[in-house]
């Protein structure tokens, strides 16, 4: 069930007044949204929700053990077989058949035919996402930052919750439960800021990110020795304004619906295209995931607590692991790694602080902007030998026409757009919004998705994040 | 990637509405948007599989699209529509 769509609509309709009527019983509510997020979530495979009861319940049962233990190295033990059965789950599921083709593939280089079989089985929709809730809790608890709740509807929910199911944000295990142990706390809801972040990922995904997807980036990547430099170069930045758009889209409407629920997500993108370092990047891309490898890989890597070569070292394992998280495919990991190491760069000469003039501001935006670019070929490309073959006719210079059409230029500059306009200028919406009449408060929602239903493609593509 | 606190930006902190306004706001729009697009349901519906309270729906939302019809709600829609085909040279499937 994909966010713009009629059927989740009705599916948000039927949810909502229940939800709200609920509120005087906490514990009722919290069992009809886990029942609501099941049915959600079986919409994909109805299968794989067992997948995700037995997750929730056995990262439970853990943390109620880990709450119990002294600690000592039995706590520990328990706490490494709980993070490697979450890993395996993963790794079955998602890494298996990568993995074993590498193996089939290294015994080939010694002469050895191996014989690694193949699982070749669905990916559950969200089991990335999934496991990063659940790890977030059982650590949490480990750490003692966090008190295990003998509540299993807590964790069912907190696991489950169908906005941030299925693509984020990741919402930590202490942030979300803190909002599920209040009963009935509040009968209020963020109604501006909630109205502009539905509407708002609703025209990013629908128009912006569909219309560059299916009428150009598309095309490009799929067979770039037929385009002109110039197609690719544009093709390079479209791909940049659509993973955006689409990426952030989705995470803005689960807050946006979220909030609506009554619960508060973190924000997930602060205009990553602004940055002036890939550090400053890192910290408006994909935020939640950024703190989460920083608070439980690198940081337990040592972080920079070993001295330069070591903090080096843990920057490149969790960039690697970063991309590796992204897919099975040795073009993600090269794409993380090559952020790890713009990263390491940017702290071996003393580039992460903000420039101190004009001119160094411009330049550190134009070499992180394309940087981050042209990285992105490597994350689009379906192989390696498809990226050699961009880059191959990009830089070749062969030919400088364009096959882009108005309507594909037209939603560039809007998607480029919402990096350039100052966030401000949203907030100032938002609050002539909240001030207005009811029925303004009606009409504004509903003549943008008029207007977005009148300019929409025929069918919407799902989203990019949702295969990670 | 540093052990410095991240900036986690949340937008429109202020603004607390009560549900009921929210409410309103949302059931509001989507009756809007089902008489202006009156055909919208209806082939939604029709996608679904048969069933006794798909059938019911169905007739109840494809009543509504011949309302609508009737008083030209979806006049704005359908002329919108084709003026964006017009310009774009987008058609629909």
């Amino acid at each position: 069930m994909l966010f713009p769509t009629i059927s989740f609509a009705v599916f948000f309709a039927v949810v909502f007044p229940i939800t709200w009527g609920l509120n005087s019983r906490n514990t009722w509510k919290k069992w009809f949204l886990v029942a609501a997020s099941y049915y959600f979530y079986a919409f994909w495979r109805v299968e794989f929700t067992v997948l995700l009861a037995a997750s929730s319940v056995g990262n439970y049962l853990v943390a109620l053990l880990l709450g119990a233990l002294p600690d000592g190295r039995a706590r520990r033990l328990v706490l490494w077989l709980a993070v490697a059965a979450n890993l395996s789950v993963l790794g079955f599921f998602k890494y298996w058949d990568f993995f074993a083709a590498q193996l089939i593939n290294l015994a080939g280089v010694f002469g050895v035919v191996g014989n690694v079989p193949f699982v070749e089985v669905a990916l559950p929709v969200a089991i990335s996402f999934l496991t990063f809730h659940a790890l977030s809790y059982i650590i949490d608890v480990y750490d003692r930052t966090l008190k295990p709740t003998t509540s299993l509807v807590d964790i069912l929910l907190y696991i489950s919750f169908f906005p941030h199911l299925i693509a984020g944000p990741i919402v930590r295990a202490a942030k979300f439960l803190a909002q599920t142990t209040h009963a009935s706390y509040q009968s209020d809801v963020r109604l501006a800021a909630s109205v502009f972040l539905i509407v708002g990922g609703l025209f990013k995904k629908v128009i912006i990110a569909n219309y560059l997807s299916t009428d150009f980036v598309d095309g490009v990547f799929r067979a770039p020795a037929d385009y002109s430099s110039l197609d690719l170069l544009l093709g390079m930045y479209a791909y940049a304004i659509q993973i955006y758009c689409d990426f952030s889209a989705y995470t803005d409407i689960a807050i946006g619906v979220a909030n609506l629920l009554g619960y508060q997500f973190p924000q997930n993108f602060n205009q990553p295209y602004r940055a002036l370092s890939v550090q400053d990047f890192w910290r408006r891309w994909h935020i939640t995931l950024s703190t989460w490898l920083r608070d439980y890989l690198y940081i337990r890597l040592g972080g920079n607590r070993g001295g330069r070569i070591r903090t080096y070292v843990n920057v490149m394992i969790t960039m690697l692991l970063g991309g590796l998280w992204h897919g099975a495919s040795w073009n993600f990991v090269l794409w993380g790694g090559l952020h790890g190491a713009a990263l390491v760069v940017e702290r071996a000469f003393g580039w992460t602080g903000a420039p101190r003039t004009r001119l160094g501001a411009a330049l550190a935006w134009v070499v992180t902007f394309h940087f981050v670019c042209l990285t992105w070929v490597f994350f689009r490309s379906p192989s390696n030998e498809a990226t050699y073959a961009y880059f191959t006719t990009l830089f070749s210079g062969a030919s400088w026409s364009t096959t882009m059409t108005p309507l594909v230029a037209s939603v560039l500059v809007l998607g480029a757009l919402t990096q350039v306009l100052p966030t401000r200028w949203f907030e100032a919406l938002e609050t002539r919004y909240d001030a207005g009449s009811l029925a303004f408060k009606v009409a504004l929602p509903f003549a943008v998705i008029f207007l977005i239903s009148v300019a929409a493609p025929s069918g919407i593509a799902p989203f990019i994040y949702f295969q990670f | 990637m540093g052990n410095g606190e991240h900036s986690e930006v949340n937008r429109g902190q202020g603004g607390l509405r009560p549900a009921r306004t929210a409410a309103i706001i949302i059931y509001a729009t989507f009756a809007l948007l089902i008489l202006t697009i009156p055909q919208s349901l209806p082939n939604w519906l029709r996608d679904m599989e048969e069933s006794p309270v798909q059938q019911v729906l169905l007739h109840a939302a494809s009543g509504v699209e011949a309302a609508a019809q009737a008083v030209g709600l979806d006049v704005p829609y359908r002329r919108a529509r084709a003026a964006f085909h017009a310009w774009s040279g987008k058609e629909d499937d």
